[in-house]
C-alpha cells in the first residue's frame, strides 16, 4: 500500500511545490521595503530635481472605472466605417474609451529630451510613437498606416513646444499611454491647499526602492479617495502612480513600470523609416483649435468656452448649450456608455462623473452626480 | 512501517540499475522510438497536412485578384503579397488553435495506451528499461513531435512563399525592418516558442494516455482538453484564470516580431508549460508506476 502511496508522492509534492513559489515569489518582490525617512517636501523636491532623461522601460496601466469591457462595441465600430470624415473622430473617442477600460503594456524608451520611442503592446499588434528631434512619426501595425509629422525649424523655445503639441497630438491618435512621470507632473502641477500630502508606506516597485507620495484630497465632495505617486529613492523618477476611487479597493487607475532600466536605450530605436508597403501620410501640425473635444471633460482646454465652479477636486467644469448635438446623443456607442438620467445622459466612472444635459450641456468632475446636477440646475 | 519493506525503498526509478549500460539503453530507446514515430503513416500523414495549410494560405493569395487590405482576414495576411517571408508566419497563427494541438493530442494520446492497445507496453517493460524510462522517451518522442510539426508549418510556409511571392527585407510589428537572414533567424525563435507552447499539452497528453488502454480516447480528450482551454480563455468573466491555462501564450509568439524582441512572454511562457510538464509527468508517474500492466 505503502509503495503506492510513494509513487503518488511526486503528484502531490510538485503541484504543492508550485503552489508555495506561486504565492511566495510575489510576496518577496513586494517585501518590506524600509529606506530612510524623507519628509513630504524632501520628497516633493526629490521629484522636482530628478533628472533622468535616459531610460527604457515596460509600463503597465490597468483601469477598473467600472465600466463595462466594450472592447468587442469598439472594434465592431473602428472596422465598420472607414472612409468618412466623422471617421477621425469616432477613432479619438475609441481610442480614449480604450484606454479606460482594461490593461495595456507598453515598452518606452527614452534618451535626452528629443529622442523617445512608445510602443503600445497589443496581442498580434503594435502602435509605435518615436520622436527623433524635430521628426515625429506614428506607426499603427494593424493598418499597416504611418504618418509623419515634422516640426519646422525655429526657435528653440517655440520647436519644444510643438513638439510637446505634436506629442500630444500622437498620444491621442494612438490611445498611447501616459507614463508614470506625466502623470505625477499633471498631479504635482496645481498642489494646492486642497489637498494634503503625505509620505506613505516604501515599496519596490519594478525591483526598485520607492517614496509613496500621497496626495488626499481635503474635500469629501469628490469621487477621488486618494492619489499615490511612487517616486524612485535614487533617481527621483516616478515610478508608479495611481489613483484610488471612493469606495473602492482596487485602484480605479494605475500606471506603474514593471521593468525600468537608467542606462540610455539603443540609438538606432529612434530612427524610424516607413516600412515597404505602409501607408504614409504627412499631417501639418495641429492647429489650435479642434483638437480637444473629444476628450471626456479630461482636461478643460482653454480655447473652449468652460465654465470652472467649485474649487480643487470637487470642481465642475461646463460646456454650454450646443456642445453636444442630437446626432452624437443618437448614437449606440453613446447610449451603451450612458444612462439616461433626470436632466440628461450620465457617463459614469469610479473617477469621473460626466453628465450631458438634455439642452446639449456637458458637465464634468470627479463628484458624486448628485453634485453635478445641482450645478446643472443652477 | 515503510522502513520495514526493503523493497519500498527502491522504486523502479532508482539509480542502481542507471549506469553507462542503462543510459546508452535509454538514448537506443529513444532513437527507436523515433524510428518508429516518424515512419509511422498517420505521423507522416499528419505533417502533410501540417504543410498544406501554408501552401493553402499561399496559392488562395497568390490566385486572388484583390489586394487583401490590412486588418482583413488572419494577422499578417496583407504582407505576404509583399513578401512571402510572412506565409510561413500567417499559416503559424491559423495553425494554433486547431491544427497543432489536433496533431499533438493525436502523437500525445497514442504514446502509451497506444502500446497498450497494441499489446506491445509489456514487452517493452519486460525489456529492463524502467517505466520511468520509458514515460521519459514516450514524453521525448511527442516533444520532438511538436518540434518537427512547427517546423513542418515555418518551412513549408517559407519555401511555398519564395516561390509565389517576392522575398526581400522583412517589416517588424514596431514597423522596423530587419534583413532576410534575420527574419530567418526569428522564424526559428517563433518555432521553438511554438514548440515550447506546445509542450504542457504534451505531458497533457502523456497523463491521459496512461489512464486507459483505448489510444483513441487518449487522442480525443487531449484535442477536447486543448480546445476547453482556449475557450476558457475566450471568456472574460474568468480572466482570473487566463494566465493560469496552458493556451494563454499560444499567440505571444508576436513578441518576437517587435523590436527589441519582448522576451517576457517567452519567459512566461517557458515557465507556465514547464509547471504543466512537472505536474501532468507527475501524475503520469504516479498512475503509470502505479499501473498493473496486463496488455
Amino acid at each position: 500500500m505503502s509503495r503506492v502511496w510513494l509513487r503518488w508522492m511526486p503528484a502531490v509534492v510538485v503541484p504543492a511545490v508550485i503552489a508555495v513559489a506561486v504565492v511566495a515569489v510575489p510576496l518577496q518582490a513586494g517585501a518590506v521595503v524600509d529606506l530612510p525617512d524623507k519628509t513630504a517636501a524632501e520628497v516633493l523636491a526629490l521629484v522636482s530635481d530628478s533628472t533622468v532623461s535616459s531610460f527604457s522601460g515596460t509600463i503597465e496601466q490597468t483601469s477598473n472605472l467600472g465600466l463595462p469591457d466594450l472592447g468587442s462595441a469598439l472594434s465592431g465600430m473602428s472596422t465598420g466605417s472607414s472612409d468618412s470624415g466623422t471617421d477621425a473622430a469616432a477613432s479619438a473617442a475609441t481610442t480614449a474609451l480604450e484606454l479606460l477600460t482594461g490593461s495595456h503594456t507598453a515598452r518606452v524608451f527614452a534618451d535626452g529630451p528629443g529622442n523617445l520611442r512608445v510602443q503600445v503592446i497589443d496581442r498580434l499588434d503594435e502602435r509605435n510613437l518615436i520622436v527623433n528631434g524635430d521628426e515625429v512619426w506614428f506607426y499603427d501595425s494593424d493598418s499597416n498606416e504611418a504618418t509623419h509629422l515634422s516640426i519646422p525649424a525655429g526657435t528653440e523655445a517655440d520647436a519644444r513646444a510643438q513638439l510637446e503639441e505634436a506629442k500630444t497630438k500622437a498620444a491621442a491618435e494612438l490611445g498611447e499611454m501616459p507614463t508614470p512621470a506625466e502623470l505625477a507632473d499633471t498631479l504635482l502641477a496645481d498642489l494646492d491647499s486642497s489637498t494634503e500630502v503625505t509620505v506613505g508606506t516604501d515599496t519596490a516597485i519594478a525591483g526598485r526602492d520607492a517614496y509613496e507620495l500621497r496626495l488626499t484630497p481635503r474635500t469629501d465632495e469628490t469621487l477621488v479617495a486618494s492619489a499615490s505617486i511612487f517616486v524612485d529613492s535614487e533617481t527621483g523618477m516616478p515610478l508608479s502612480v495611481n489613483v484610488r476611487a471612493q469606495g473602492q479597493q482596487d485602484p480605479a487607475f494605475q500606471v506603474a513600470f514593471t521593468e525600468v532600466s537608467f542606462t540610455a536605450p539603443d540609438a538606432a530605436l529612434f530612427t524610424f523609416t516607413p516600412p515597404a508597403g505602409a501607408t504614409v501620410t504627412e499631417q501639418a501640425l495641429p492647429d489650435h483649435d479642434g483638437t480637444s473635444d473629444h476628450d471626456f471633460g479630461e482636461k478643460p482646454a482653454g480655447d473652449l468656452p468652460v465654465t470652472v465652479t467649485g474649487e480643487g477636486w470637487a470642481a465642475v467644469a461646463e460646456l454650454p448649450a450646443g456642445t453636444v448635438d442630437a446626432e452624437v446623443t443618437a448614437s449606440p456607442l453613446f447610449t451603451q456608455v450612458t444612462t439616461a438620467i433626470t436632466g440628461g445622459y450620465l457617463f459614469s466612472t469610479s473617477l469621473l462623473n460626466v453628465l450631458v444635459t438634455d439642452d446639449g450641456r456637458v458637465l464634468a468632475g470627479s463628484v458624486p452626480v448628485e453634485s453635478l446636477q445641482a450645478a446643472a440646475a443652477e | 512501517m515503510s522502513s520495514s519493506n526493503p523493497i519500498t525503498e527502491v522504486s523502479p526509478a532508482d539509480a542502481p540499475e542507471r549506469g553507462a549500460a542503462g543510459a546508452a539503453f535509454g538514448w537506443a530507446l529513444l532513437a527507436s522510438e523515433l524510428v518508429v514515430l516518424f515512419r509511422r503513416r498517420r505521423t507522416i500523414a499528419m505533417l502533410l497536412a501540417l504543410a498544406l495549410i501554408p501552401i493553402l494560405i499561399a496559392v488562395a493569395v497568390r490566385l486572388s485578384s484583390n489586394e487583401v487590405s490590412a486588418g482583413q482576414g488572419p494577422p499578417f495576411l496583407d504582407r505576404i503579397t509583399q513578401n512571402g517571408l510572412f506565409v510561413g508566419i500567417t499559416a503559424l497563427v491559423v495553425a494554433i488553435p486547431l491544427f497543432l494541438p489536433l496533431t499533438i493530442g493525436v502523437a500525445a494520446g497514442d504514446t502509451i495506451a497506444g502500446e497498450a492497445g497494441l499489446g506491445t507496453l509489456r514487452y517493452l517493460l519486460v525489456a529492463p528499461a524502467g517505466r520511468v524510462r520509458l514515460l521519459l522517451v514516450k514524453f521525448a518522442g511527442a516533444a520532438a513531435f511538436c518540434l518537427v510539426a512547427t517546423l513542418t508549418v515555418v518551412i513549408t510556409g517559407a519555401i511555398i512563399g519564395a516561390i509565389l511571392f517576392p522575398i526581400g527585407p522583412v517589416t517588424l510589428l514596431s514597423g522596423d525592418t530587419i534583413s532576410v537572414a534575420d527574419s530567418v533567424g526569428r522564424s526559428l525563435l517563433i518555432a521553438l516558442y511554438v514548440t515550447v507552447s506546445l509542450l504542457g499539452l504534451s505531458a497533457i497528453g502523456l497523463f491521459i494516455s496512461t489512464l486507459t488502454t483505448v489510444p483513441v480516447g487518449a487522442m480525443a480528450a487531449t484535442i477536447v482538453v486543448a480546445v476547453t482551454a482556449q475557450i476558457l480563455d475566450a471568456l472574460p468573466q474568468l480572466a482570473w484564470l487566463h494566465p493560469w491555462l496552458f493556451s494563454h501564450y499560444w499567440l505571444g509568439f508576436a513578441d518576437i516580431l517587435r523590436q527589441p524582441i519582448l522576451w517576457d512572454s517567452f519567459s512566461d511562457n517557458a515557465l507556465l508549460q514547464g509547471g504543466y510538464i512537472l505536474v501532468f509527468g507527475a501524475l503520469a508517474y504516479g498512475r503509470f508506476a502505479t499501473k498493473d500492466i496486463l496488455s
